[in-house]
């Protein structure tokens, strides 16, 4: 069976890839509540995914490192997203805010 | 299904637009939206559709993972998170900080380079076609080759199960 024309490049994941952590960083940079911030983080850790798994399908397919990756990132961001609502719901009860920009007590 | 979309048909890239643009789409709203339980939402159907493009690269694995764990438990998490704390469309707060334009001008600057390396480069490579049993791969590797990721994934799991409770632990009154 030859891949016929009609199936997407791999550039064309990798932009889709690239868009989803651009869009992710804004996220992480501008919004103010640590909530949304955290939703940037998940979208970037998502790209990357994305970009672990188009690899491993138009590398060859034959080793499965792309996968494994792509499973131990969707696991540790399971772990990091339970970790980090937490930290938010401790800093809400301390600050009665989430907003990144007005818990700086460490700021100079 | 699936094969049908492999064969090659009009379905496969159809079904690649309609999933970028589903991932990518409700991705800007994330950022834009006010209400920060639209946000949520909309991230919701961006990582839905990045499911189907796991799906479309013949990772049906990560795909039922992807809608199991960020879907379902990531998600419930969020929606947990922003109920217990304040501010949901309020109109009158501010939901983006002082580093708008900069966070704007690095995240568009990081976009536009990345982009003209992908265009610098020849990514002309072909599939692979009939991969067989991608699964069943996946599980020989994760509990032969990766046997110690696998068991570290665990060990990171329970640890950070424990120290979340920890954290959000009240303290007892004295």
């Amino acid at each position: 069976m030859t891949p016929t024309p009609a199936i997407p490049p791999l550039e064309a994941y990798l932009i889709v890839s690239v868009l989803l952590f651009a869009i992710g960083l804004t996220a992480v940079l501008v919004r103010r509540n640590a909530i949304a911030v955290l939703m940037g983080v998940e979208l970037m850790l998502n790209a990357a995914n994305l970009n672990f798994v188009a690899f491993w399908r138009y590398g060859g397919a034959q080793r499965m490192e792309g996968q494994v990756f792509a499973l131990v990132i969707i696991t540790l961001a399971a772990a990091e997203a339970a970790l980090a609502l937490a930290i938010i719901l401790s800093v809400y009860r301390r600050f009665r805010t989430v907003n990144v920009d007005q818990v700086d007590l460490m700021k100079g | 299904m699936i094969e049908a979309l492999h064969s090659g048909s009009f379905w496969y890239p159809l079904a690649f637009i309609i999933f970028a643009l589903g991932a990518v789409v409700p991705a800007v709203l994330v950022v834009a939206s006010r209400n920060i339980i639209h946000s949520a939402l909309w991230l919701l159907a961006s990582l839905a559709s990045i499911a189907g493009l796991y799906l479309l690269l013949n990772a049906e694995l990560l795909a039922a993972l992807q809608i199991l764990v960020y879907c379902g438990g990531i998600m419930l998490l969020f929606l947990f998170a922003i109920m217990l704390t304040p501010g949901v469309g309020d109109p009158d707060v501010r939901v983006h900080n002082q580093g708008l334009f900069w966070g704007l001008l690095a995240a568009l600057a990081l976009a536009a380079v990345s982009l003209h390396l992908l265009r610098e480069e020849d990514w002309s490579v072909v599939p692979a076609a009939n991969l067989r049993d991608v699964t069943g791969r996946l599980a020989d590797a994760l509990v032969g080759q990766y046997a110690l990721a696998f068991e570290a994934a665990s060990v990171i799991l329970l640890v950070a199960m424990i120290g979340a409770i920890v954290i959000v632990r009240t303290e007892p009154r004295e």
